[in-house]
């Protein structure tokens, strides 16, 4: 694996191969987050929020921290300090007056520093970078739950939530909640970066759902491409970074996100 | 909601707002019944686009009542609707968005007269007249009643434009609707409106246009000298004189 030049980590830099009895489910497991991640990642690139679920990744870092310190399940305070990061974006962004992107870029900046400071060192790489290896069956199928309902509450919502993100004048002169479906798209991102931290860890999240949603965009004409696309590319590259962690010994993580930044590349040479 | 007298769509009382210390709009009253088209009119800033937002509830009134008749139902055209260029979305999957059943979107493009082939571009490469047209088909989806349409200034070409505005008129004609339409052209109130509602923040006429838009209203409107240099009124003096 090419990363660690910077920590002084007793960590092995080879993550253990020890997952091949429910690799299967695994790989179930991280389709269903993909697929959910591609599709929020569509949301995302057309409403400009590429850089929030980047930031709001980070919350999660002190909560993991604090999981591992007392001995509780890392993924339940992750969540929890999600969804606190949420709540804070959405308090800033509607009741206050302040420059969102400069307050919510201080803060998490400030979360990740903390969360640094109190996660255990051997546990820093996994956290930042995720470790497949260490996906329990409970929580391998605990994703498979949550990312289906994402795919499904979207699903449910579809027409109000793109109709707010591309024309917020349109939705408002048709009794679409602005407020609503902003909570609702920050809850579905919060939920999609927490099932998706095992897989790609907190520093690489949000390329599993941005980098597939912009490639996307280079290569579609249509809504409907878009979003196919979207999911389409974020399944086959987070499958294609397990496979080649499985077979290999780079790590599946940073293979998902090199492929996705490959795949990326190569649509900007699509002639528009 | 309450029901309001006679055959009012939409009644408007005492309208206020103030946004940010700033009086946007002060104490303006109107209503419409079915049919009627209003004219809005007033110079750049003067509020009109502040009122129809308001109307149509994008902005909260600071005070007086807007009410409406539980039978209306509107469709609203902003002024600007700036599509990211990179949207890949094509105008038939737009038109779908609308959360209102569309019965028929072929009766729909053809009312707008909009083709087929129009239905499957992308709607980042639509000009500024066809993305009105677009956006005219948008709000007729679920047959509204009244028609709210924010003049556009930038974007659409003169021919665009009195396209758009004899569009309106047929449209008006074949599926009596009523339309509020904000306008900084006279000419088009001369033509097509019922009524007309002048503001400069505060309303200082409403009434039929031929009565209300006298010389005395209309350069309290525009200030003496944007009046004088407004061309639209010179035509539409001698055209109605």
């Amino acid at each position: 694996m090419a990363i660690t030049p910077f920590f002084t980590t007793t960590t092995s830099t080879t993550l253990p191969k020890t997952m091949p009895d429910i690799f299967p489910l695994i790989l179930i497991s991280g389709i269903a987050v993909a697929a959910a991640s591609g599709l929020m990642g569509s949301f995302l690139v057309l409403r400009r929020m590429t850089l929030l679920s980047d930031a709001l990744s980070h919350v999660a870092l002190p909560g993991i921290a604090l999981g591992i310190i007392f001995g509780f399940q890392p993924l339940i305070g992750g969540v929890l300090f999600l969804f606190f990061g949420a709540l804070l974006v959405w308090q800033i962004e509607h009741k206050t007056k302040l420059a969102t992107e400069s307050v919510t870029a201080v803060l998490f900046v400030t979360m990740l520093a903390i969360g640094t400071l109190i996660t255990p060192e051997t546990e820093l790489l996994e956290t930042f970078f995720g470790n497949v290896s260490h996906i329990t069956p409970f929580q391998a199928i605990l994703q498979i739950i949550i990312g289906l309902a994402i795919i499904f509450t979207v699903a449910k919502y579809f027409k109000p939530l793109l109709i707010t993100s591309i024309a917020p004048d349109l939705a408002a002169a048709s009794k679409i909640s602005q407020e609503k479906m902003h909570l609702l798209l920050l809850v579905l991102v919060t939920l999609t970066i927490a099932i998706g931290i095992s897989f790609v860890g907190i520093l690489l999240m949000s390329a599993l759902s941005i980098i597939p949603a912009a490639t996307a965009r280079n290569l579609s004409q249509s809504y409907r491409e878009f979003v196919t696309l979207s999911v389409g590319l974020a399944v086959a590259t987070l499958s294609g970074g397990l496979l080649i962690g499985y077979l290999t010994s780079i790590d599946s993580s940073i293979a998902a996100v090199l492929l996705n930044a490959l795949l990326f590349t190569a649509s900007l040479f699509k002639k528009r | 909601m309450s029901k309001i007298n006679g055959q009012n769509l939409l009644k408007v009382t005492e309208l206020s707002l103030v946004l940010e210390g700033q009086t946007i709009l002060k104490d303006v009253s109107f209503e419409i019944k079915p049919e009627e088209v209003l004219a809005i009119i007033g110079p750049n800033g003067s509020g009109k686009s502040m009122l129809l937002k308001t109307i149509v509830g994008l902005v909260k009134q600071t005070s007086g009542t807007i009410t409406w008749d539980p039978g209306t139902n509107i469709g609203y055209l902003p002024q600007r609707f700036q599509v990211d260029r990179y949207l890949p979305m094509t105008a038939k999957e737009f038109l779908n968005l609308k959360p209102a059943p569309l019965k028929s979107l072929d009766k729909i493009t053809e009312l707008v007269k909009i083709d087929k082939k129009f239905l499957n571009t992308n709607i980042a490469h639509l000009s500024g007249g066809e993305l009105q047209r677009l956006l005219l088909a948008w709000s007729l989806i679920g047959t509204p009643n009244l028609l709210l349409f924010d003049e556009p200034t930038e974007n659409v070409d003169v021919v665009g434009q009195e396209s758009i505005y004899k569009l309106l008129h047929q449209l008006q004609d074949q599926m009596k609707i009523a339309i509020i339409i904000v306008s900084h052209d006279l000419h088009v109130v001369y033509r097509y409106a019922n009524h007309v509602l002048c503001l400069n923040q505060r309303m200082i006429c409403y009434g039929e246009p031929q009565a209300t838009l006298t010389t005395k209203n209309l350069s309290e409107v525009y200030g003496d000298h944007a009046f004088f240099h407004h061309h639209h009124f010179n035509d539409t003096t001698e055209n109605h004189a």
